[in-house]
C-alpha cells in the first residue's frame, strides 16, 4: 500500500484493477501465513496425531506404531467408556439448557429493559468480573458452598427448613451441573444481550401501539431476533462443556466421568493409544455439535 | 410492555443471578479468614489472617504444607507475557490481511477461529503425543507456550477484526496521498485508531494464558505453572490456604484490569484533546 500504485500504465496486459487485486492477495497471504502456519503446526498436526495414535498398539507402559484397531475395539465394547460418552452428552445437554434458561431472562433485562447505557454497561461488567478469578478457584469455591458443612446447608438448617444436612449437594452430578452452569452462564448472557441490544425499540413500540400483548411481542419479535445470540452462546457453552474435566474431577468426587476425565486418567497411566481413542470420540462429538450449530447460524456474519 | 410486573420481576431475577454468580466467591473470601485450627468450612472459629501468612511463607511450619506458588507464579507470568506478545502480533497481522477480500478467506477464518474452539485437553493430548514421537522434551516455555498462542491468537484476531471493521480505510489513503510517509502514517493515523484494540487483545491474551490449565496439563513437563500447582492440591484435602490464594490472585487480576483501564482512559483523553486542537 504505497502511494505509487496507480503511477504509470504498465506494459503488462492486465488492467490496474486486476493488478491491484493480485497485489492485495499477495499482501494478504504474506500477512496471514505466519498465523496459519502456527495453527497448522500446533493445532492441526497435533489433532492429526491424536487420530493416528488411536490406531497404535498399546503395551503396558508405552505405545508403538504398529497399526491396530485393538484400542477402538476395547473402547467400544467397554460399558464404562460407552457410559462416559452418555454422561458427557447428558451433562452437556443439561448444562446447555440450564445456561439458556438461567441466562435468557438476565439478558432480556440487561439488553432490553435497562435503557440507561451506564447501568447497562455496569451490569454487563458485573457479569464478567468473576472471570478475573482463576477458573480452578471458581470451581473449588463451590466446595465450601455445597458441602455438608457448607454455606447452603448451614443457612437451610438455621432457617429450620431442613434438620439434617443435604448430602446430595456436593460430590454428586448435581454439584457438577451447578458449578458448570454458574461458570459458563455468562457466555450465554453476553451474546444474547448483544443481540437484544440491537433491536430497534421503535419496532416494539409500534407492535404495542397496534395492540400486541407482551407475549406476542416476545414470540414474534424479541425471540426471533435474539436467536442468533442464543446460537452463538450455545456454541461457546457447548465446546467448553464438552471438553471439560476439571469441574467433574473436583466436584463430583470421581462419580462423574466425562470423556475429558477418561483422557486425563488414561494419560496418567500412560495409556496413550486409549486416551487418543477417547480424544477422537470427543472430537467427533464436538465436530457434530459445531457443524449442526453452524448450519443454523453464520458465525462470521454475527461477529 | 407490561413492565409494571415484568420489569421488577426481571430486576429481582437479575439480582438473584448476580448472587448466584458471586455467592461462592463471597463464601470463599469469608472462609479465607479462618483461624489456624479451622477447616475449609463454617463455622469460623476465629477471624485471622493465618492462612495468608501461611501462603506467603510467614507462618511457622504446620500440618499443612505450603502451596508451591513462588516459582510457578513467575513461570505463569512469563508464559502469559510471551503468549501476549506473539498472539497480539499474529492477531494484528491476520486482521490486517482480512481487510482486503481474497480467495480462501473463509477457510482461513475458520482455521484461526478453530483455535479457541478445540478443547484444551485434545490439543494438549495431541501435542504430548507429537513431542513424544519427535523426541522433543515437554516444557512450559515450549510445548505449552505454542498451545497457549493457538488459544489466545483467535481472540486477539477477533478483537482486531472488530476494530478494523470500523476503521475507515480512506483516512489512511488520504494521509498517504497527501504525501505523508507510510511510517509516519502508521504512527500518526493507523496506530492511534487501532491502539485500544491492541490493548484489549493484549489483556485478553494475558488473562487467558495466565489462567490456562487444560492446555498446560499434558505439555508442561516437570516444571509447573500456577494453575497446575493449584490443580495438584485438588486431589488431596483442601485447606483455607487455597481460599487465601484465590483471594490474592483475584486482587492481582483486578490490578491488571485497573492498569488496563487507566491506560485506556489516558489514551482516549489524549486522543480527544488532539482532535480538540484540530478544531481550533
Amino acid at each position: 500500500m504505497t502511494a505509487l500504485t496507480t503511477d504509470t500504465p504498465s506494459t503488462t496486459p492486465h488492467s490496474p484493477a486486476e493488478l491491484r487485486e493480485k497485489k492485495d492477495r499477495r499482501r494478504a497471504i504474506a500477512l496471514l501465513s505466519p498465523g496459519l502456519l502456527w495453527m497448522t503446526l500446533f493445532m492441526v498436526l497435533p489433532m492429526a496425531m491424536v487420530i493416528y495414535v488411536s490406531f497404535w498398539t498399546q503395551t503396558t507402559f508405552s505405545v508403538n506404531s504398529t497399526l491396530t484397531t485393538a484400542s477402538w475395539e476395547r473402547f467400544l465394547s467397554s460399558a464404562t467408556y460407552l457410559g462416559a460418552i452418555w454422561t458427557t452428552l447428558r451433562i452437556w445437554l443439561i448444562v446447555l439448557i440450564a445456561t439458556i434458561v438461567v441466562g435468557y431472562p438476565v439478558a432480556l433485562f440487561i439488553g432490553l429493559f435497562v435503557r440507561n447505557k451506564t447501568l447497562q454497561t455496569a451490569l454487563l461488567v458485573a457479569c464478567v468480573i468473576p472471570f478475573w478469578t482463576s477458573f480452578l478457584i471458581r470451581v473449588i469455591a463451590w466446595r465450601p458452598m455445597l458441602g455438608t458443612e457448607g454455606a447452603i446447608n448451614m443457612i437451610l438448617m438455621k432457617l429450620g427448613i431442613i434438620s439434617e444436612p443435604l448430602t446430595f449437594l456436593l460430590f454428586s452430578e448435581f454439584s457438577v451441573l451447578v458449578g458448570m452452569t454458574q461458570i459458563y452462564c455468562v457466555f450465554m448472557v453476553g451474546p444474547i444481550t448483544f443481540m437484544l441490544g440491537r433491536i430497534d425499540i421503535s419496532v416494539i413500540e409500534a407492535a404495542r401501539d397496534l395492540g400486541a400483548s407482551f407475549g406476542t411481542i416476545f414470540r414474534r419479535i424479541i425471540l426471533p431476533l435474539s436467536l442468533p445470540g442464543v446460537m452463538v452462546g450455545s456454541i461457546f457453552v457447548s465446546v467448553m462443556v464438552l471438553g471439560e474435566f476439571a469441574t467433574a474431577a473436583s466436584l463430583s468426587g470421581r462419580k462423574t466421568n466425562l470423556l475429558g476425565n477418561i483422557i486425563v486418567s488414561q494419560v496418567g497411566s500412560l495409556k496413550w493409544a486409549f486416551a487418543a481413542v477417547a480424544g477422537v470420540v470427543l472430537t467427533i462429538i464436538i465436530t457434530a455439535v459445531i457443524a449442526l450449530a453452524l448450519r443454523l447460524v453464520d458465525l462470521r456474519k454475527e461477529m | 410492555m407490561e413492565s409494571r410486573i415484568l420489569r421488577p420481576t426481571l430486576a429481582l431475577y437479575t439480582v438473584l443471578f448476580l448472587l448466584f454468580l458471586y455467592g461462592p466467591m463471597i463464601v470463599l473470601t469469608i472462609l479465607s479468614f479462618q483461624s489456624a485450627d479451622g477447616g475449609p468450612q463454617f463455622p469460623i472459629r476465629e477471624w485471622s489472617v493465618y492462612w495468608y501468612e501461611h501462603l506467603l511463607g510467614f507462618a511457622e511450619t504446620s500440618r499443612v504444607s505450603q502451596l508451591p506458588v513462588g516459582d510457578s507464579l513467575l513461570r505463569s507470568i512469563v508464559l502469559a507475557f510471551m503468549t501476549t506478545v506473539v498472539s497480539t502480533v499474529l492477531g494484528v497481522m491476520s486482521a490486517e490481511a482480512f481487510r482486503t477480500r481474497f480467495k480462501g478467506s473463509g477457510p482461513a477464518f475458520y482455521l484461526i477461529i478453530l483455535g479457541m474452539m478445540v478443547p484444551g485437553v485434545l490439543v494438549g493430548l495431541g501435542m504430548a503425543l507429537l513431542s513424544n514421537t519427535l523426541g522433543i522434551a515437554r516444557a512450559w516455555w515450549g510445548t505449552s507456550f505454542v498451545l497457549h498462542v493457538v488459544y489466545t491468537y483467535p481472540f486477539a484476531f477477533l478483537v482486531m477484526l472488530a476494530i478494523f471493521n470500523r476503521f475507515d480505510r480512506t483516512v489512511e489513503e488520504a494521509s498517504l496521498s497527501l504525501g505523508v510517509s507510510p511510517a509516519q502514517t502508521f504512527r500518526r493515523v493507523t496506530f492511534p485508531i487501532i491502539f485500544p484494540g491492541v490493548l484489549s487483545a493484549m489483556l485478553f491474551s494475558f488473562t487467558l494464558s495466565y489462567d490456562e490449565f487444560a492446555r498446560t496439563l499434558f505439555t508442561a513437563g516437570r516444571e509447573l505453572t500456577l494453575p497446575l500447582a493449584i490443580y495438584g492440591t485438588f486431589s488431596v484435602e483442601i485447606y483455607p490456604n487455597i481460599f487465601a490464594f484465590g483471594v490474592l490472585t483475584t486482587l492481582f487480576s483486578f490490578t491488571l484490569l485497573v492498569i488496563y483501564g487507566l491506560l485506556m482512559k489516558r489514551f482516549t483523553s489524549k486522543a480527544s484533546r488532539y482532535s480538540g486542537q484540530e478544531d481550533a
